[in-house]
């Protein structure tokens, strides 16, 4: 049967009953719709748990000693010269970080409290979040800057405030405790409290003297884009023979699993809502085929085969599903596009912290996630329009003409 | 790519076509189940139908005419006997077989749902010439030919919702003919339709036959439709009871 035919006859029979196939095609662009927008949901939230997880000092890939992840001393440092980073690929990193990091407590007049001790070169923390943290009095000024800031939580919870000092006891390199008081220079607010009670921060070489070691106990590295990891990661083991280089799925592996899960679920929402949808999609299908039972029957006594009657279905149900795709398509985007800057979720930012989402929360469409819905709508409503158009069939042409 | 031809030559080869019959049944039998009681349609019906002749197989409700018009047209299988139809068994064709068949030996007219409500008059004239893979252009011009020698050419951009019974039916005929069937059945073609409007139809036929010389095979239980044609059937409980021509 010729295509053009096959393709007059559809699409004007999706014309026949409006108001029914109104509803249909409504109910299959708001089903993908909701799909789309879930999921751009979805990702915006994997994002946000990703770049939380890699500003929190992780990176996307750290080099450490072999055993500094179960004991973090300062003996488990190495040196990190500068000749590391030529062996990079340089357009895949947007920044790193040679970090010298120790377990400390801190005390002030009135409490103590265990924290993390980190000396930076401020200048490369544009890659963590401390290079956007909010900080109230001075930030560091250098590698060599003996001063510290704190976490607005710590300051909260130990009584204290810019200007003031706070004693810090640490290991250094000898295994000696090391106590010394250090000027609060500024108290940073972040995004998440738990991070302003753990991490207090010193110029790196102020605290490898501190600790009589010019080594780092990490370097930190972040990516221009996830598809550079391998190649960095390589050439890092290159560079720091002996040492571990971990991503940060290695280093975090519980948050991984969750951003993970994020694209296992734009799979599961899709069959739950789709699934749901194609029992519609059947149901209306049958009835608008079992109406034309006669119809059909006139059609295959003239001569029109079997499979093209069944083409004839097919077509009908990919039309509809077409259309109700692109609809789909066209409200999500124009929803996404409506709130594209972010959802304020301010009310819920307590909550929204305790999973590493941002109060302003912004929607991430990603074109294969779009490609895969719109396919595999288009796939379901194919398969789903197989038995109907095998019961126009199943009847032989008398038996269609008799009904 | 239009339906293709797949009438195989064995069954062409059991034609007895050579008194110039167009219809030849032999021993025709159906039986239907119906509530697991069997009933005889046919029973060895004897049949012949020749070139140009017009035909009606009349009887009442049960006696088996629609059947045989069936089991000629290819829409109905008997359980025994032979059916052979301008040289072809139709008996021993497949389904796909059957299709080509009735696309390019035979045209149908039916009592209702006669027309593709979603094309206008004469895109369903049109219809059956697509199926056989006719050109656009002479697929219009022979599809307005048919309409206006029956006298439809200012219906052909209606569709079968905006136009008569009686209309509808002769946009039917136009759909049949168009194609230069060897054979044109009508299942009770006048059953929805009134007298008046009947007898338009039966002239139409009549002038078909006569000019053209369409053999034709009609079913009915009209006497209106009997006494046009130029020979009758008559059929009683599966078996031909009475055979006369004019």
């Amino acid at each position: 049967m010729p295509l053009k035919l096959l393709i007059q006859l559809s699409w004007r029979n999706l014309w026949r009953h409006r108001r029914r196939n109104g509803i249909l095609l409504s109910a299959i662009a708001v089903a993908v719709a909701g799909v789309v927008l879930l999921n751009s949901l979805l990702r915006g939230m994997q994002a946000d748990m990703e770049n939380a997880v890699i500003d929190n000092l992780t990176g996307h890939v750290k080099v450490l000693q072999p055993g500094y992840r179960e004991d973090p001393s300062v003996e488990r440092s190495f040196i990190a010269d500068d000749g590391w980073l030529q062996q990079l690929p340089p357009a895949a990193i947007a920044g790193w970080a040679a970090r010298v990091r120790v377990p400390a407590v801190a005390m002030s007049e009135r409490e103590t409290r265990g924290i993390q001790l980190v000396g930076v070169a401020p200048e490369q923390e544009s890659i963590s979040f401390l290079g956007s943290v909010s900080i109230r009095g001075e930030g560091l000024t250098g590698a060599e800057d003996r001063r510290i800031i704190i976490g607005a939580a710590l300051a909260e919870q130990l009584e204290t405030e810019v200007g003031r000092r706070l004693v810090l006891v640490t290991q250094g390199a000898d295994g000696r405790n090391r106590e010394a008081g250090y000027r609060i220079a500024g108290i940073y607010r972040a995004s998440m409290g738990g991070l302003e009670k753990v991490f207090v921060f010193t110029g790196a070489e102020a605290l490898g003297d501190k600790l009589d070691t010019p080594a780092v106990t990490e370097v930190s590295v972040r990516l221009q884009e996830d598809a550079f990891e391998d190649s960095v990661v390589q050439a890092l083991k290159n560079a720091f023979g002996g040492l571990d280089v971990l991503t940060w799925r290695q280093l975090e592996p519980q948050a991984a699993a969750i951003v993970s899960f994020a694209d296992s679920a734009v799979f599961i929402y899709f069959l739950v809502i789709m699934g749901a949808l194609v029992f519609g999609l059947v149901n209306t299908l049958v009835t608008a085929v079992m109406e034309r039972v006669r119809e059909l029957g006139m059609l295959r006594a003239l001569g029109m085969r079997p499979r093209s009657v069944v083409g004839q279905v097919v077509l009908e149900s990919s039309l509809i599903m077409s259309v109700g795709v692109a609809a789909g398509l066209l409200i999500a985007f124009a929803v996404f596009a409506s709130v594209s800057d972010g959802i304020d979720l301010t009310a819920f930012s307590d909550s929204l912290a305790t999973f590493g989402l941002r109060p302003v929360f912004v929607p991430v469409i990603k074109a294969g996630d779009v490609v895969l819905v719109a396919a595999m709508s288009l796939i379901l409503g194919l398969i789903a329009s197989f038995y109907p158009a095998r019961r126009a069939v199943k009847l032989t042409p008398l038996e269609a003409l008799r009904r | 790519m239009a339906e293709t031809e797949h009438i195989g030559s064995e069954a062409e080869t059991a034609s007895g076509d050579s008194a110039g019959l167009v219809v030849s049944c032999r021993g025709v039998s159906r039986t239907y189940e119906e509530d697991a009681v069997p009933v005889h349609a046919l029973r060895e019906v004897d049949f012949d139908l020749r070139a140009g002749e017009w035909t009606s197989l009349a009887g009442p409700s049960g006696s088996g005419k629609s059947t045989l018009l069936h089991a000629i047209g290819g829409l109905d299988r008997p359980n025994s006997g032979t059916v052979v139809v301008d040289g072809v068994e139709v008996t021993a064709l497949s389904e796909a077989q059957l299709s080509d068949l009735r696309l390019r030996k035979i045209g149908f007219v039916f009592q209702s749902y006669n027309l593709v409500p979603v094309l206008s008059a004469v895109e369903n004239v049109e219809f059956i010439m697509q199926l056989q893979g006719v050109s656009g252009s002479e697929r219009r011009q022979r599809a307005l030919t048919a309409l206006q020698s029956l006298g439809l050419g200012d219906l052909a951009d209606r569709r079968p919702g905006e136009m008569s019974g009686g209309q509808q039916q002769r946009v039917a005929i136009a759909r049949a003919i168009v194609t230069n069937p060897v054979l044109l059945l009508a299942d009770e073609p006048s059953a929805n339709l009134d007298t008046a409007t009947t007898k338009e139809l039966l002239e139409l036929l009549k002038r078909l036959n006569a000019e053209r010389g369409i053999t034709m095979l009609t079913a009915t239980h009209d006497p209106m439709v009997m006494s046009y044609t130029s020979r009758r059937v008559q059929l009683r409980d599966g078996g031909i009871v009475d055979d006369a021509s004019d």
